[in-house]
């Protein structure tokens, strides 16, 4: 009985839970698409005598003066009559950057999606130069001018090679296309009349079909316009006043067979294919943000946000593009053979801005992906505990009744979360005073105890006059308008609304304004509101629930003119900028906001967290949520996470549990869910449930510290938080589709979240040689060179989480309700020795929410289990001054020439000491454990495996009591036997 | 700051001793002792540890039993003895932890400096509330008293208006029954009883319209409007028309609008009731409720005297002889009484007058009447009497108001918080209710039942004041009797601070009162020692 239901009940979900497909389009749906991919079917058609129409004019090629950047014009055979021009620009890390644009159009394309994702003009390099020859021109580069740039002319193609291989090659398949600007003919009929016409004067007469000659671009473009000029999806008409302007590219990768990124789309992270022989998805990848309710587990659907970053891997090396595009964005994705990769990039709009990213290490590409749009932000420490949040806390009593009950129960939360209905009529920023009478006094009770509140604001203003963010708003026109240029309305939570227009910068200092927790002279402010007070942009896609695929109109107008199209990838990250810059500046000097957004685009993550949006309470959400989590570490875009529990659904005990376990190793952590689920906070569950779930929100506590340290690591490098197989073992090709377990930043730690339901063991797989121990019961298990499966007990207390021989893992092991009450606390150092007996880690510690760190005013420790060199028979555990060494890479944005290890936040910590330290993987019981210079320890030890034998088991362990060691102090324990 | 660590230099020398007992609450501080061997065993006896490393700030014991008065080891606990206070164990997390624990009013849970000692406050208002109760004892004990005299002068009366009463009736019975065969009175008596039917029949109907009218205000607020499941959404409507209640979302509507509009939906409210009233009606709904039961429990015997007195007015024979007890000062009356009953019957034989004398029957229902009063005066007297004896009891009744009283200041003193839609109200000592603020049913959360009923907690303990049962509430729809558990801490005020559902229809109320404000006294002086 029970296995039918469970039955019928997958028959039913795909019919009452699933998406609703229909109001998303398919790549058959979108003009654009449609085209683009009956260009790539012409091209596989014609085969070898497919040759793209594109080729650059020698005799035009100019290079600058500095000579890593040249500009030329290309043709396009079909049209000669209009001018492209084509830009490549190597900057000072060898990234190469290409632009192509249309030259004297009717209009103009647009090209400022860049400059919303980079942080800076990229530098170009000084050093590179470009050679023009007869065929092509190229510039060679690199420490062993291993890399080459070569653009060949005729046909156009860009080639970017290493060591004499292609990398990365641009309209390879010849499928460039930039559709040009044209006036709109009288309605064609592609009847059998030939209809002669007098104005032979207009050059972009592709109108006219003279049917019974051959039209002598169809091989190319094929043969009838299809939505050229207007478009209808459902009820809902694309009036595309611009025409045809969409972009095709072919982007290959010839030596590479693996490829990550492009998120976000609910699948694995190894993206699977979507064209060639027998695709796994039928449609190609879309980049379109776009509220998908009740999304797939596994689709090429867009869904939220898009980053257009590309990582294509292989054993030899990794190479990476991103693709600075703001408009509708289809990638097919196909492997010619299991080495290549072959992309298909079709955009709607916009110009060509290809960054080549040569590599050739994962690593590498973080950090040139970093250098152009910037790093995930090192968020207030407060921000990576432990997140309640609900559709909805009802009222100020239930927010306080909750904190009462977390305290109750002793489990640790630091932020409260409060949904769309705290507001009146979804009026955000206004209090329903009904239910929330006391707005003030319930954010100080909850700060009281040291935490923090997170209140959504999202995009949409409800059209209200008595709405003072809309009147002024409305008044000084800063709302996006409709196609006929007046104020779009649209419907969303709060009704009849209307939505700002970022793009104004008009409206940035008004914004910003309006989260000023004090009275403004001149304006309405959010009095009503502290700085314990942080926000969460949601909706931001946007979001329209009456507008074609629940978003905006294309042909919505905003500032500068722009439609829709042109912007909508970028739109969402301008709202959570701005709205982080307002929750930063309301103090003085600013501290660190945080702002959790769900539409995203290249460079959202300097501005905050995301998460994965409305998921379901499936094992398959769960699964999928850890590998679109990995995909946005990839993407640079590390502050992510997934809602435990599943945003839709009453997930079971064991479900729940799983998912606290999925969340607490997740980079952000919060529990969510919709406002028709039962209640399940923590303390609503029965045992041994809730003390599960207790024990896993305490772990997530103690290994904050590590948390804090990895994030400062990606905040400086761009290398993820979280990082896959993949990027720790490029070279090992077992590894590359590994996408259920990783590593927390460099600190050694290496977590497989369970996902599936029953499971009392799982396999882990090890692709070194080396020693690994359960975190826990400290397991040693061995992992070989060739790779290896080990099977790990993993019942539902069991977390299979492991320290890899040779790291120093410092966490603070007593529980505390939040964070701030963990300021002051003592550390605890798990020594994982490797098989030589030696390990390494770092700890960083600033106050948490300042920027004080970027004047100096942090900690930053490296710890290290060292072989002395005369005393063969001890191990020294040190702590020296990172801060010291290296204070140019300390922290992000600047480049300090100093550091004071006295600093006032030292000083602050300064009698934080080390409380605890645990040896694993020791040979012998020492003789002796002391600190140098220092008396001796006590101890305690119990024998085991050491680290350097080929043995599994329970390792040695050696525990030293109090050894009393500061924190911020050079010191060493010396270990003798 | 912790400043004695600030100030040793490397390597640390081993910390200046914290007293080895602090943190420890009183049942434990005997076993906090080292062994002759220099050595302490961990409470749970699994680990023997150097008496040093007690307190030391780092934990050694599995149960964390080493470490009760810093933080170092996760689940222990830390007892802060509230000097002028009850003490209190608070969980391990939270010492040191930079927040003061309204737990530990004495702030020992945090480094000195940090916390304040709030402690005394609460003390001193207990201590009126202590006043209170003593002077409410004198009160008692002067009522029991006083009663008590009035009581024996009032039973005396009312033995002597028995007699009357008694005397009058014995010559009027066999009369009685006689009159009592009149067509009009058996019918008047069956027509009582079928009003009397038809009232019991009304009231069942009234509950059934009531309980289904409870159903239905229970789906108009809980059901889900985005649901749009039509079934549910007519019913609602329907009800709202027909009991005249605005729709719901437009109400919530109305109210944002305006304050006056919220009064005035009050005021509506109240005329509801009203609205079946017709004027030309002499029995209105309201009428039919109040005055009925009066209208079925008439005398009719005393009636069908009357009734006969009045047909056969103006009054003949023996009138004045059977009023004249009226006019005789009460010692005179049993002689009268006794004078009368042979007059009465020797004027009998001469056939005077009829032996079924009507006025002699009215006469006895009067005195009858004379005596039911007096007797029920008495028993109001006893009541009052007996109720101040056991309030009397109650005051220094350790499961009452307490060993010292101090509870009874509370006695039926009302607590009020707001929590989502509804008004909480908990009346010490009476009733916890649960008030919807816009319109709809009261429901009653439960009556005082007992202190904090745990076999744990032995009664006149100070943990005993600390928690409250309140049971047999309004019976949950599909579901039990509504509960409530009110957990108290010391508090300079009484008010209810939380109110929470915690399974369906058991309520967790929590609150402040400085009756829990516990002084310093002998007995915990001697523990601290």
């Amino acid at each position: 009985m029970r296995s039918l239901t469970y039955l019928s009940l997958l028959l039913v979900v795909p019919q009452t839970l699933a998406l609703k497909a229909h109001d998303f389009k398919t790549c058959s749906q979108s003009g654009f698409c449609r085209r683009g991919r009956a260009l790539s079917a012409r091209a596989r058609e014609a085969g070898e005598k497919w040759i793209s129409p594109y080729t650059v004019d020698p005799s035009s090629i100019a290079i600058a003066s500095h000579q890593a950047t040249f500009t030329a014009g290309v043709k396009s055979s079909l049209y000669p009559e209009i001018k492209f021009g084509l830009e490549l620009r190597v900057h000072d890390d060898g990234v190469v950057r290409v632009r192509m644009d249309e030259l004297g159009g009717l209009r103009k394309r647009y090209d400022e999606a860049a400059s919303w994702a980079l942080i800076s003009e990229p530098v170009i390099s000084k050093d590179i130069k470009w050679t023009a020859g007869k065929k092509d021109i190229r510039a060679v580069y690199g420490a062993k001018k291993e890399n080459e740039v070569v653009v060949t002319f005729a046909p156009l193609r860009v080639a970017l090679l290493r060591g004499g291989k292609e990398q990365v090659v641009l309209n390879g398949q010849g499928l460039l296309h930039m559709e040009h600007f044209r006036t709109k003919t009288p309605e064609v009929t592609h009847t059998e009349e030939p209809e002669p016409k007098e104005g032979e004067e207009i050059v972009e007469d592709e109108a006219q079909v003279v049917v019974k000659s051959e039209n002598p671009r169809a091989w190319f473009e094929g043969d009838k316009e299809d939505d050229w000029w207007e478009e209808t999806f459902s009820s809902w008409t694309d009036t595309k006043p611009k025409g045809p302007e969409s972009l095709s590219l072919d982007i290959n990768f010839p030596n590479h067979g693996t490829i990550y990124g492009i998120p976000q789309h609910a699948t694995r992270l190894a993206l699977p294919t979507t064209a060639g022989e027998s695709p796994f998805f039928s449609d190609p990848y879309r980049l379109y943000n776009a509220d998908v309710f009740e999304y797939l587990a596994s689709s090429s659907m867009s869904i939220y946000g898009s980053i257009p970053v590309l990582h294509a891997h292989s054993a030899e090396s990794t190479v990476g593009i991103f693709d600075a595009v703001a408009s509708e964005t289809w990638i097919d994705v196909a492997h010619a053979s299991e080495k290549s990769t072959e992309t298909h990039w079709i955009s709607e709009s916009g110009i060509l801005d290809v960054f080549l990213m040569p590599g050739p290490t994962p690593n590498d590409i973080f950090r040139q992906y970093a250098r152009l749009t910037g790093t995930t932000v090192l968020p207030a420490q407060w921000s990576l505990g432990y997140h309640q949040c609900r559709w909805n806390y009802v009222s100020s009593d239930d927010v306080r009744a909750v904190q009462k009950r977390f305290d109750e129960e002793d489990i640790p939360v630091d932020v409260f979360w409060l949904d769309i209905e705290y507001s009146e009529e979804h009026k955000y920023f206004i209090w329903d005073k009904k239910n929330f009478p006391d707005p003030v006094d319930m954010v100080n009770d909850v700060a009281a105890l040291g935490r923090k509140m997170v209140v959504i604001v999202d995009p949409h203003l409800k059209r209200t006059s008595d709405y003072p963010v809309y009147k002024k708003a409305s008044e000084l026109g800063y709302l996006v308008k409709n196609k006929n240029n007046d104020e779009y309305e649209g419907w969303c939570w709060s009704g009849s609304s209307a939505w700002m227009d970022f793009f104004n910068p008009g409206v940035w200092d008004w914004w910003i304004s309006l989260f000023k927790t004090q009275k403004l002279e001149n304006g309405w402010s959010w009095t009503e509101s502290t700085e314990a007070v942080h926000i969460w942009n949601d909706m931001n896609e946007p979001s329209v629930f009456n507008g074609p695929e629940i978003t905006m109109p294309k042909d919505n107008i905003h500032h500068g003119g722009w439609e829709h199209r042109d912007v909508h990838n970028v739109n969402g990250m301008l709202y959570s900028n701005l709205t982080s810059q307002a929750v930063a500046r309301r103090s003085d000097p600013p501290k660190r906001p945080f702002v959790l957004t769900r539409a995203f685009y290249a460079g959202s993550q300097r501005f905050g967290a995301m998460w994965t949006g409305d998921n379901l309470g499936t094992w398959e959400h769960m699964a999928v949520g850890v590998k679109i989590v990995l995909s946005l570490n990839i993407g640079g875009f590390s502050y992510a996470g997934s809602d435990v529990g599943g945003f839709f659904g009453n997930p079971e005990p064991e479900m729940l549990v799983r998912w606290y376990q999925v969340g607490a190793f997740a980079p952000f952590f919060r529990a969510h869910a919709h406002i028709d689920a039962k209640r399940r906070e923590p303390f609503l569950l029965d045992q041994p449930y809730k003390g599960i779930v207790r024990d896993i929100l305490r772990l997530r506590y103690s290994l904050l510290p590590v948390w804090y340290t990895a994030f400062r690591e990606t905040s400086v490098t761009g290398f993820p938080v979280l990082r896959p197989h993949y990027v720790v073992f490029p070279k090992d090709q077992a590894g590359f589709d590994i996408d259920d377990q990783y590593y927390i930043g460099a600190s050694g730690l290496l977590v497989k979240p369970i996902t599936e339901k029953g499971a009392t063991e799982t396999k882990v797989y090890l692709a070194e040689d080396q020693v690994y121990y359960d975190y826990f019961n400290h397991h040693a298990y061995r992992g070989a060179a060739k790779g290896k499966e080990i099977t790990v007990p993993a019942a539902l207390h069991q977390i299979p989480l492991f320290i890899r021989g040779g790291s120093i893992i410092p966490t603070r092991e007593r529980p505390r309700r939040a964070t701030t009450s963990m300021k002051k606390d003592p550390f605890t150092l798990r020594v994982a020795l490797d098989k030589t007996g030696t390990a390494r880690g770092e700890l960083y510690l600033d106050d948490g929410e300042t920027y004080g760190h970027e004047k100096g005013q942090f900690v930053w420790r490296e710890l290290v289990a060292e072989k002395p060199v005369k005393k063969a028979r001890s191990v020294r555990i040190a702590s020296k001054d990172l801060g010291l060494r290296r204070p140019g890479e300390a922290v992000e944005g600047v480049a300090l020439t100093a550091f004071d290890p006295g600093n006032a936040f030292a000083k602050s910590i300064g009698d934080v000491r080390v409380e605890k330290v645990v040896v694993l993987g020791l040979n012998a019981k020492p003789t002796g454990v002391r600190v140098e210079g220092g008396g001796d320890l006590v101890w305690e030890y119990t024998p085991g495996v050491a680290a350097g034998e080929k043995k599994e088991g329970t390792a040695s362990v050696l525990s030293i009591k109090d050894p009393k060691v500061l924190v911020t102090k050079d010191w060493a324990i010396v270990i003798e036997w | 700051m912790i400043p004695w660590l600030l100030l040793l230099p490397l390597p640390l020398p081993v910390l200046a001793s914290v007293d080895k007992t602090f943190g420890v609450s009183p049942d434990l501080v005997s076993r906090y002792v080292p062994l002759a061997s220099g050595n302490w065993k961990c409470l749970d006896g699994s680990k023997e540890i150097p008496w040093s490393f007690v307190n030391d700030d780092s934990c050694d014991c599995p149960d964390g039993s080493d470490e009760p008065g810093t933080g170092a080891c996760p689940n222990g606990k830390f007892y802060c003895q509230n000097k002028g206070h009850i003490g209190a164990s608070i969980v391990s997390s939270r010492v040191n932890d930079g927040i003061c624990e309204p737990e530990c009013c004495d702030g020992s849970d945090e480094q000195p400096g940090v916390c304040k000692n709030v402690c005394k406050e609460g003390a001193k208002i207990r201590s009126t509330y202590i006043a209170f109760a003593h002077k409410e004892k004198k009160r008692l004990e002067d009522l029991v008293e006083s009663t008590t005299q009035q009581i024996e002068v009032q039973e005396k009366e009312v033995a002597r208006l028995k007699d009357i009463a008694d005397r009058t009736e014995s010559i009027s019975k066999a009369a009685m029954e006689h009159k009592q065969q009149s067509p009009l009175y058996l019918s008047l008596i069956e027509h009582s009883e079928a009003l009397k039917a038809l009232q019991r029949e009304h009231k069942k109907h009234l509950e059934r319209e009531k309980a289904l009218g409870d159903i239905l205000n229970t789906l108009r607020s809980g059901y889900n409007p985005n649901y749009q499941d039509m079934a549910v959404l007519e019913a609602v409507r329907g009800w709202e028309e027909l009991a005249g209640l605005p729709h719901i979302g437009e109400a919530e509507k109305q109210e944002e609008s305006s304050e006056t509009a919220g009064e005035s939906e009050a005021e509506s409210d109240k005329e509801t009731p009203k609205e079946d009233e017709t004027p030309e009606e002499v029995w209105t709904a309201e009428k039919l409720e109040t005055d009925l039961d009066p209208l079925l429990n008439t005398d009719y015997v005393s009636l069908l005297l009357e009734h006969d007195e009045h047909i056969r007015t103006p009054h003949d024979e023996g009138s004045l002889l059977f009023d004249v007890t009226s006019y005789l000062p009460d010692s005179f009356i049993p002689q009268f009484e006794e004078f009368k009953d042979t007059l009465v019957s020797w004027l009998r034989t001469l056939g005077v007058i009829r032996g079924e004398g009507d006025s002699v029957s009215a006469d006895s229902t009067r005195a009858r009447q004379a005596f039911t009063d007096a007797e029920r005066a008495l028993q109001r007297l006893k009541d009052e009497n007996k109720k101040a004896g056991e309030d009397l009891a109650e005051i220094f009744n350790i499961h009452g108001f307490g060993a010292e009283g101090e509870w009874k200041k509370l006695d039926g003193t009302c607590l009020r918080t707001d929590s989502g839609d509804y008004t909480y109200e908990l009346c010490f000592f009476e009733e916890a209710k649960q008030i919807p603020k816009h319109g709809g049913t009261t429901f009653s959360l439960g009556r005082f039942e007992s202190w904090n009923p745990s076999e744990d907690v032995k009664p006149g303990e100070p943990e005993y004041y600390k928690k409250q049962v309140y049971k047999h509430g309004t019976r949950c729809w599909n579901g039990p009797e509504r509960n409530v558990v009110l957990l108290l801490t010391c508090g300079t005020e009484n008010a209810l601070l939380t109110v929470a559902e915690l399974e369906k229809c058991e309520y967790q109320f929590t609150g402040t009162t400085p009756a829990l404000c516990l002084p310093l006294n002998e007995k915990s002086a001697r523990d601290e020692l």
